[in-house]
């Protein structure tokens, strides 16, 4: 089944960890070229960042994309004479529990009634919308998809409080032993202390 | 009282620089190649512009790599000119580069190096690539200055579809590019991410009641759905060299230190042209065999020459077109003599096409033409004067005439160039012939120290246009 398949791709790419800032990092690197990194919580176990960097087809590095954890801001020196979003509009970020993939979208001051969230089995995504037509989004879970897992109606809650809208998925069981599975191994690659790594990209 | 001058305030849409060329928009020729006489810019060169026509179509079939054409003739008959129609019929979207025999020689990076490089700029690789858009209806957009004049400018752009709704800060470059385009609310346009690049879709039906004033092009569309950002696929063609720059450059933090990236190695040149196969085979990448122009080739030397003859033989070679305007003179490097000064084993792979003077009737038609580009107006005896000029002297004087006798009419108050206007440039700024007399004539004779009939032997050295002539008052000449 597709979960052993990105359980493989996992297995087979180089694994580079290091410890630092009370923090887990593991830097993925497969063989198509795509980088993996994640950082997690060194007491809690929580995963706190998973970002994603590939090649585009001309050859060029990309930038990282953050699929979990905050967004890093943008250094405003580059962008500045381009467009950017308005510090005012509505945050969209990924925070997983435990138990449960979990969004969260800030700066979204509208009563509970404004919002329904669904899921689109067939398009595999989910659909945050609001009534007064304020702000609309749809995103997928990479973890489901990557695993070929159906999506679920029934395992979707959300809560609205202090401006956030707060959005959870309970993970399938597939999904928890691999997590599971996934962090003891990760517990054994000797990570090196701190101070600098030898990295394999460079 | 005095009145102070208020500075105009038109940083809206810039005025563009006219350049030598700037009045070729193409090669003049209708569907059949058959050459108009006077259109797009181009007049006569009948013969060479159907000839630049054919090889027009060929670039355009694509099939043929590696060919390469030469246009000769005299200065000033307007081969450049040729080019830049050919470059100007191609369109954007087919490479076209540009670069004279003179530019290769530099100290950085050897001669075939920049020759490589410059081929592989004229080739193009379309290929699909995944950019993220904003694409959206505008409701409303904010632009302050700050008070004292200067400074950088803020703007607010906010942006809706049917579904939400978002405000987004704009930088500098963004609100020219805003402003150019004239984005005004209920425009429906898209921004590229990346590069910055606004379209404009058209007018939101939303807005379709309200009594504007509009063109008859204006569009409604409707509103867009769903997200504002998107990801889309678009075609976009990047050339050879820009490839072989992306993957040459120093990986890691390396590539910090190393701005230039100077020679490239074949080794990465090789691996690029075989990915670039493998694309097209597999469907993913177009080639499209562009344009490279070499002016002034007879200043390249016997080393290029042979670099060219090997060049030309690979299959990923654009089409070369080059010109020159030397008879038969001494290949550079060598001591041997040759047409065009180019190796007769080049000049047999070349297509030859040939440029001649223009007549009187033509330079008239390119003088009128510059005079509509410059926005110059003229007299029609000032005309016949400046055609004159323009034939006893060079077409490029005459032209340089326009605008600076533009100048004096609009000092004079005047709005249209009269022959007096005429008159006064000629006096004040000799020609290549006239200075070059004049030059021999202060060395050996003194003239300013003679009488009066030295003004008659400078009347007659001049070759003074009929209707000028030249008498002495003050001890200086004068032209009347």
């Amino acid at each position: 089944m597709a979960v052993q398949c990105w359980e493989a791709l996992l297995k087979s790419s180089k694994k580079t960890a290091l410890i630092h800032d009370g923090k887990r990092k593991i830097h993925y690197l497969f063989a198509d070229g795509k980088e993996m990194a994640e950082e997690y919580d060194l007491t809690s176990d929580d995963l706190i960042v998973r970002k994603w960097r590939s090649k585009n087809p001309l050859g060029a590095p990309g930038q990282w994309q953050i699929e979990i954890g905050e967004p890093v801001a943008a250094l405003a020196s580059v962008d500045s004479e381009m467009i950017k979003e308005n510090f005012s509009n509505p945050i969209f970020l990924r925070q997983d529990t435990k138990t449960t993939f979990q969004w969260r979208i800030r700066n979204l001051p509208y009563p509970k009634e404004v919002f329904s969230v669904s899921v689109e089995p067939s398009e595999r995504c989910c659909v945050v919308k609001t009534s007064n037509k304020k702000y609309y989004k749809k995103f997928g879970i990479p973890d489901l998809d990557r695993c070929q897992l159906p999506l679920d109606c029934s395992v979707l809650t959300f809560t609205h409080a202090n401006n956030t809208l707060i959005i959870s998925y309970k993970k399938p069981k597939e999904i928890l032993t691999l997590e599971h599975e996934l962090l003891r191994e990760l517990k054994k690659l000797k990570g090196t202390g701190e101070g600098d790594a030898d990295c394999k990209t460079q | 009282m005095s009145t102070t001058k208020v500075p105009e305030v038109r940083d809206i849409t810039r005025i563009e620089r006219i350049g030598a060329h700037s009045h070729i928009r193409g090669l003049g020729l209708d569907d059949a190649l058959e050459p108009r006489q006077v259109s797009q810019g181009m007049v006569g060169q009948l013969a060479s512009r159907r000839a630049a026509g054919v090889i027009l179509e060929m670039i355009r079939d694509g099939h043929i790599a590696g060919r390469a054409v030469l246009i000769a003739g005299q200065p000033g008959t307007g081969k450049t000119a040729i080019a830049m129609g050919m470059a100007q019929a191609l369109g954007t979207d087919t490479p076209f580069t540009a670069l004279a025999g003179s530019e290769i020689f530099s100290l950085e990076m050897s001669k075939t190096e920049a020759l490589s490089q410059a081929f592989r700029k004229a080739m193009g690789v379309r290929i699909k690539e995944e950019t993220e858009i904003i694409e959206g209806e505008v409701v409303e957009i904010q632009i302050d200055r700050p008070a004292t004049g200067t400074g950088a400018k803020v703007g607010k752009l906010t942006l809706k579809t049917t579904e939400m709704e978002t405000i987004y800060d704009l930088g500098n470059k963004m609100i020219e590019s805003l402003s150019k385009e004239k984005v005004q609310a209920g425009d429906v346009i898209t921004i590229d991410k990346a590069t910055g690049k606004i379209s404009k879709l058209g007018r939101s039906f939303t807005r379709a009641r309200d009594y504007d004033a509009m063109g008859a092009q204006t569009q409604f569309v409707q509103c867009p759905e769903g997200e504002l950002q998107k990801r889309k696929e678009v075609v976009h063609t990047v050339s050879l060299h820009e490839i072989d720059v992306i993957n040459s450059r120093t990986q890691g933090f390396l590539a910090l230190f190393s701005g230039d990236t100077g020679e490239i190695k074949s080794e990465v040149r090789e691996q690029i042209n075989a990915k670039v196969s493998e694309w097209r085979e597999e469907g993913k990448a177009e080639i499209i065999p562009g344009v490279l122009f070499i002016d002034e080739v007879h200043m390249l030397d016997m080393e290029c020459f042979s670099f060219l003859n090997r060049a030309l033989e690979s299959d990923l070679s654009p089409v070369l077109i080059m010109a020159t305007n030397r008879g038969i003179t001494r290949i550079r490097g060598t001591n041997y003599q040759s047409p065009h000064g180019i190796p007769i084993d080049l000049l047999d792979r070349l297509l030859i096409i040939a440029t001649s003077p223009y007549s009187e009737k033509e330079t008239r038609q390119i003088l009128k033409i510059r005079c509509e580009e410059e926005d110059v107006e003229m007299s029609e005896e000032a005309h016949t004067v400046l055609t004159r000029i323009g034939m006893e002297t060079s077409l490029r004087y005459a032209i340089q005439l326009i605008s600076t006798a533009g100048l004096v009419c609009r000092k004079r108050r005047g709005t249209e160039v009269q022959v007096e206007d005429i008159k006064r440039v000629y006096s004040l700024f000799l020609d290549e012939a006239r200075s070059s007399q004049y030059m021999k004539e202060y060395q050996d004779s003194f003239l300013f120290n003679e009488t009066r009939e030295s003004a008659v032997d400078a009347h007659k050295l001049f070759k003074l246009p009929d209707g000028l002539r030249i008498e002495i008052h003050n001890d200086r000449l004068v032209l009347i």
